[in-house]
This record gives structure tokens, sequence and C-alpha cells, in this order.
């Protein structure tokens, strides 16, 4: 019986071997289709922007002095993509040559010149593609008023996709009247750009640029925030309440892409028959997701800042040391409101929306307050302690 | 306590001010790495590539001797995903064909009317060879015609029993003699004459004399 199922085990082994590779096989093609497809998409935005860049040449400095018809006879895309690109990229030429009157090329429609043509001659017959063979063409009258196409040819190299266009006057012997050569690396930086408006690569980069800086390096940053304070476990004498602040400042970007940035800001807290206060604050924030701010996403800044804060009115008996006494009391009855100035120093996150609208939320250690009654701690990390929580929402001007 | 917190936040600025490293690690395996094509530039060639991830050089700095920059973009398509041998040539076509039309027309004196033909065994690679070094000829300002010069069938029947270092000059020799190429005019060769190897060989004719370049 052991041996029945070993040989019948040793016999099924290659059938469920077989099943799992062609699994594994049929698995492997879907993602290497999925990845062409995701590689595609990349490469089509690229592609673009190399036909923008040759069709503006074309308008600054056209191949022909005049309007003239020309077959798109050739558009290749890298070795190992299909058709749909081709398709894509001569759709592109095609509305951009139509929108671009001033490079003085107009696409004729020639079917002969793509397809296969048969030439008998004393030499023997050659079989070619029309614009191979213009003899073919001009003898069936078959070149719908075209003398030149334009061939386009694009690859991959490593990191960059480099286009080859040239145009052939369509005579015996096919000379080339036009050729450039360009490529992803040298170019600017991937940009969408009208089809109408073309841009040169200096303007498109300086474009970039901009989107990248925002509106300049300073921006005037409006903060509206609240900050509690913590009150000391147990019977705290007296308890400060939320004071809401109004900030105003102005923030600089120390690096080009605002992976850095530094602030100064001044602040007002008003509560009736509670205090008027005053801030000022200095701050410096870093980018933490990635080096560059995003023209698409949310950014996320971390920031470390010093603030100096000056309390005046009854909230501030929170701040001091001592715990509040009839002297405290009787000094106010006498109009001598009581005064707190303190510092802060601050740690916190901010999201911001490119640079236009904020949300952030802070932690603050109040070194100057460790012995204040009033005051507890949020957060204690052993060699520092967080006596304040706050949270603020920004307009960036 | 406090010694845990510190040893807990001590590499805080060393992620915040990261830069990726194009050497595997943590962050990067060898087969990511292997995708990456690195150059270096100096850093105001960087900065007018990449504005957004390289600072602007220092005046101080632009007059006298620039830092330079690695700087490393993720190849478009993955080293497998193409055959080995035309991965290899296409990636590194345009340096190859600058470094071919230049030699091509160092050595062909007068200003003939070139003609370009590849021999590659993938026919479509072939074209993007021979597209290649035609533009790359017409931007360098020499006379280049897209017509590829064909000999006759008996002619091609005995020429493909040769080996590549007979057969080329074989072909141009009756090229000039069966007048498909002039004297005015030049054909370079482009091919592989082993199919293991992943450089390639590129060859002049010119008056029906054969010459290797490569």
């Amino acid at each position: 019986m052991r041996r029945i199922s070993l040989v019948l085990l040793s016999a099924l082994l290659p059938l469920v071997a077989r099943a799992a590779d062609s699994a594994t096989v049929e698995a492997q093609r879907a993602q290497v289709e999925a990845l062409r497809k995701e590689v595609a998409g990349q490469l089509q935005l690229q592609a673009y922007d190399l036909l923008d860049e040759l069709v503006y040449g074309w308008t600054q400095a056209p191949v022909f002095p005049v309007e003239t018809p020309v077959v798109l006879a050739d558009v290749t895309v890298p070795w190992g993509f299909g058709s749909g690109l081709q398709a894509l990229l001569e759709n592109h030429i095609t509305g951009l040559l139509i929108k671009n009157p001033r490079s003085h090329m107009r696409l004729a429609h020639c079917p002969a010149c793509t397809s296969m043509v048969v030439r008998s001659g004393a030499k023997g017959t050659v079989v070619s593609r029309g614009v191979d063979e213009p003899e073919a063409l001009s003898a069936a009258s078959a070149q719908s008023g075209s003398h030149h196409a334009l061939f386009l040819d694009f690859e991959v190299e490593g990191s960059a996709l480099v286009l080859r266009a040239r145009v052939t006057s369509l005579e015996p012997s096919l000379p080339i009247v036009f050729a450039k050569t360009l490529s992803s690396s040298t170019s600017t930086a991937a940009l969408l750009r009208s089809d109408e408006h073309l841009k040169s690569a200096a303007e498109a980069r300086q474009e970039y640029l901009d989107a990248l800086q925002g509106r300049g390096p300073l921006l005037v940053p409006m903060r509206l925030g609240i900050r509690s304070y913590a009150s000391r476990p147990g019977d705290a004498p007296v308890m400060s309440a939320p004071f809401v602040w109004l900030q105003l400042g102005a923030e600089l970007s120390l690096t080009q892409t605002r992976a850095w940035t530094a602030s100064l800001s001044g602040g007002v807290s008003w509560a009736p028959q509670l205090h008027t206060a005053f801030l000022g604050q200095a701050r410096i924030s870093r980018l933490l997701t990635g080096s560059v701010t995003s023209l698409t996403h949310p950014d996320l800044y971390g920031f470390v800042g010093l603030s100096v804060i000056s309390v005046h009115g009854q909230s501030a008996l929170a701040f001091q040391e001592k715990v509040p006494t009839l002297e405290n009391l009787k000094l106010q009855l006498t109009g001598n409101e009581p005064t707190a100035t303190f510092s802060a120093l601050q740690v916190g996150l901010e999201l911001r929306i490119k640079n236009r609208l904020g949300a952030g939320i802070f932690l603050e250690n109040l070194p100057s307050l460790g012995s204040a009654q009033a005051i507890g701690r949020y957060v204690n990390l052993g060699i520092i302690q967080f006596q304040s929580l706050g949270a603020e929402v920004s307009v960036c001007f | 306590m406090e010694f845990l917190y510190i040893l807990l936040l001590s590499p805080l600025p060393i992620f915040i001010s990261h830069v990726p490293d194009p050497a595997p690690g943590l962050s990067s395996t060898r087969e990511e790495v292997r995708s990456l094509d690195c150059e270096v530039l100096s850093q105001p060639q960087a900065h007018e590539l990449y504005p957004a991830e390289v600072a602007e050089a220092r005046a101080r700095r632009i007059a006298g001797p620039s830092d330079s920059v690695l700087v490393c973009n993720r190849r478009i398509l993955a080293p497998s995903e193409r055959p080995a041998r035309d991965e290899a040539i296409l990636s590194s076509l345009r340096q190859t064909m600058a470094e071919m039309v230049q030699a091509a027309s160092a050595l062909t004196p007068g200003e003939p009317v070139w003609h370009v033909d590849a021999f590659y065994p993938e026919p479509a690679v072939g074209v993007k060879i021979a597209v290649a070094a035609r533009t790359e000829l017409a931007e360098r300002g020499h006379k280049v015609s897209d017509r590829v010069p064909v000999l006759a069938a008996g002619d091609l029947a005995v020429l493909s029993g040769l080996p590549g270092s007979k057969a080329y000059p074989l072909a141009c020799a009756r090229s000039f003699a069966e007048h498909v190429l002039s004297d005015k005019e030049a054909l370079l060769g482009l091919m592989i004459l082993d199919g293991r190897e992943t450089q390639l060989h590129a060859g002049v004719c010119r008056a029906g004399a054969w010459r290797w370049l490569r």
C-alpha cells in the first residue's frame, strides 16, 4: 500500500508542479504588463514634452520658409512598447502642428506613403514603404501634394528618453533636410504646456521654479491659535483658561524649495475681564515629507520655536510661582493688575497646502515656570516637560 | 530613562537631513540600486538641471573649483525588461553614435553624401541604430541620405556565406562596382560581428574601399 502511494505521489507531483509553474508564469506576465503600463504613463508625459520642445523650435526657426505639406511617415516608440503609445504620440504631434501654424508644417494625408509599394524596373523589383521609394509614389501620383516626410523616433537610453526627428525630401536620393535630437536628460523638468502656447525650455524652467517657490521667498503668515496650559493634579489654587492668539509675521524660505523656513511673528490675545497678552515668536521649520515642497500634495513640516509671552490681567496669576494670596487680590482691587512674563520652547508639526493654508499642533516647554503652583505637565519626557499644548490654523499671504 | 530618550531621539537630525544614498542598504535593495543611472555633474550644472534638488552654487564657488554632485536617476526600464544585448546597445546609443560619427567624418576626406546601414540580429533595434547615426551625421552638418544602398540578390547570397571580416569589404567593393554607391557617396556601416558581443563595430565604405573604424 505504501509503495502504491509513493508511485501515485511521484506520478502526480510533476502535474502539480506544472500547474504551479503556469500560474507563476501568468502572474509574472501580469506583473510585467502592469509595470509596462506604469512606465508608459510616465513615458508619455516625457515624450509629449519633447514633442512640445521640437514644435516650439520650429515656430522659432521654421524648417521651411512657407507653409509646406509634410507626411507623418513614421513614429517609432521605444523598443519593447506597443502601438498604443505610438497612437498617442501621433495624435499629440498632429494637434501641435495644427495649433501652431508658425511651424510652417502642414500635415498631409498620404496613405500610400506609409503602405508597402512594389516597383519593378530594369534592375529588379523592389518592395518597400512608399516614403522609401518616392519614384513609386510619383509614378502612382500618390504623394498627395507632399514632398517631405517627417520621421520621429523615440528611444529609452538609461534614465533618459531621446527623440530623434528628421525631415526627408521625397526625391529619389532621399536627402535629409532637417535632423534634431532632443533628450529628456538635457531638457527642462517635465511640465505640461498648453498646445497653443508653447514655451521655450528657459521659460518652462522659470515656470517650474516659480511653481516650486510658490509666490516668492517671503510670505506673511496669519495664525489663529489656541494654547492651553496643564493644571497641577490635585487641588490647584487657580487654573489657567485657554488662550486664543492671533499672530501675524513674516516667513522667509531659507532654501529655494522651502525645505527650510524661518519665521518671526508677533501675537495678541485678549479675553474680557481676564487678560491682555502679547507674544513674540521665532520659529524654524523643516520639511519632513521629502526635500522639495510638493505641487500636488500637502507638505508636513516639523518646527522648533522660541516664544516670549507677556500676560497682563487675572490670568497672569496662574503663571506665578506662589499661590495667589489675599495680598494679590488686594493689589488687583487697587488697580495694580498682575503680570507674568515667561519664555516658551516650542516643538510641533504643521501641515501646509501649497504654502497657502496650514494647520498645526505643538507642545511648549516653559522653562521659567517649572515651579509654578498652578501649572502642571501634559508630557513628561524626563529631561524635558511640556506644560502647554496648542493648535493653530494659518493663512499665508 | 533620560538616557533612553536621548538614545531614541539622537538619530532624528540624520533622518531630517536625509539624502537618499545610491548604495544598497536599509532603504534600498540591490535590485533597486542596479536600476539607477548615475553621473557626476558640477554643482552649477546640477542646479540647472535639477533646481529643486540641488542648491545654487555660491558666487565665490562658481569662480573657483565647484563641488561635484552625484546625480542618480532611475532607469526608465528595469535592466531585465529588454534583452541584455539590446539594452546594452540602446542605453549608450547617443554616446556610441557621437564617437562613431566623429571618427567616420574625420577619416573620410571631402564632403560625400552619407548613407547609413545597420546590421543587427533584431531588425527593430537595427533601425534604431541606423536612425541614430543618420540623425547624428545630419546634425553635424553632413549631407545625409535616407536611402539604403541595396546589392543584388546574387551578391547577398554569396555575402551571407562569408564571415563578417570578409563580407563587409567585399560588399563595399561590389557596391562601387555595381554603381550602387558612387565616388561622391560614402556608406557608414554599423554592426555586431559576434552574436555574443554588446559593442557595435563600424566601418566606412568610400570609393570601393572598406575601412574599419572600430
